[in-house]
């Protein structure tokens, strides 16, 4: 369900672009999405077509690129990718750590037809 | 065609506004619990229980959160504390807008405490800084032993784990050191207690002593 409120953020975010650049078509939005953000792509993808009926969004394609788990560990320092529950460090076993990355929803770029100055 | 890098993180709005409300809680000494948990694992229930166990020693005013009713609001009511309601209208979780409005109508150089009791829903609000200093989860031992690992990323986040109705577990299936092996797999660091009801006595002693101590932590320093 806040997978709404963030396609709503998504949207402003975008709509800013589009007045600065004097945008005319926006063609695909990227979408980083980490692994544990909570974001289902499903519904990512449900609210973004919803919000954008009628806009200059409209019939944009919004592609999904997913950003692994980074963790650190607290025990003996290594960075690691964890690709599931519970997370544990591969060298030393311990199950402290902190997560460096993993939990950011973030537009990464749009693709843009613009008015020909 | 063109391609516009923007790099914008759609969480930053919310999480601005956090820092800002962690801001004003660290200025005034006021320390903050966020409640989650499933609907029905019990969060009202201990709230109640707590309260005024807590009212004793310090000032302690509830945000409810809730989709649609002013019912928890009337029930923290009850216990003599201060209780705003925030309505979701549907929406699933709490977010740090939603709480900025709620502490402009506190006087916050009287508040020692403020509990924020979230939407019951184990999923979403976890993934919304309020500007709290702990993210509580309460989890009940009729929900089965295996929620820890079904939604790991509420548990992962949380500092306190409340595991309730353990009054229940001879009627259960259930294996509450199997739940508690779960939480401490994924979270190691979290602080894990039992409520229980036994002859109507909803016995809390060790989490409201828990909760104290953190409440002293900061305001000494």
């Amino acid at each position: 369900m806040h997978e709404t409120t963030l396609m709503q953020n998504l949207i402003a975010t975008v709509m800013e672009a589009v007045e600065k650049h004097n945008v005319t078509r926006v063609n695909r939005v990227v979408l980083s999405v980490g692994k544990l953000s909570n974001a289902l792509p499903d519904a990512l993808i449900f609210a973004f077509e919803a919000l954008t009926q009628g806009g200059i969004l409209q019939g944009a394609e919004l592609e999904i690129e997913y950003l692994p788990v980074i963790a650190r560990c607290r025990a003996c320092g290594r960075e690691y990718q964890a690709d599931g529950f519970p997370i544990i460090c591969p060298d030393c076993e311990s199950k402290n750590f902190t997560i460096i990355s993993g939990d950011e929803v973030y537009i990464k770029s749009i693709d843009i037809d613009c008015k020909k100055e | 065609m063109a391609r516009l890098d923007i790099k914008q993180d759609l969480k930053a709005l919310n999480n601005a506004i956090a820092a800002e409300n962690r801001e004003k809680f660290a200025s005034h000494n006021i320390y903050v619990i966020n409640v989650m948990g499933s609907p029905g694992a019990g969060k009202t229930t201990f709230l109640e229980n707590i309260l005024p166990e807590l009212s004793k020693h310090i000032q302690v005013v509830m945000i409810e959160g809730d989709l649609a009713t002013r019912n928890d609001a009337l029930r923290i009511e009850k216990t003599g504390v201060t209780a705003l309601q925030i309505n979701t209208n549907g929406g699933c979780h709490l977010d740090a807008k939603m709480i900025e409005n709620q502490i402009q109508k506190l006087n916050l150089n009287s508040i020692d405490l403020i509990i924020i009791e979230n939407v019951g829903n184990l999923v979403c609000p976890a993934s919304f800084d309020l500007g709290e200093d702990m993210r509580m989860v309460i989890v009940s031992v009729a929900e089965g032993e295996d929620k820890p690992i079904k939604y790991p990323i509420a548990f992962l986040e949380a500092n306190m784990v409340v595991i309730t109705k353990t009054d229940l577990l001879p009627y259960l299936d259930v294996d509450i050191n199997v739940m508690k092996k779960y939480i401490a797999d994924i979270n190691p660091e979290a602080a894990v207690f039992e409520t229980t009801k036994k002859d109507g006595v909803y016995k809390a002693d060790e989490v409201v002593e828990y909760i104290l101590e953190q409440v002293r932590k900061k305001k000494g320093k």
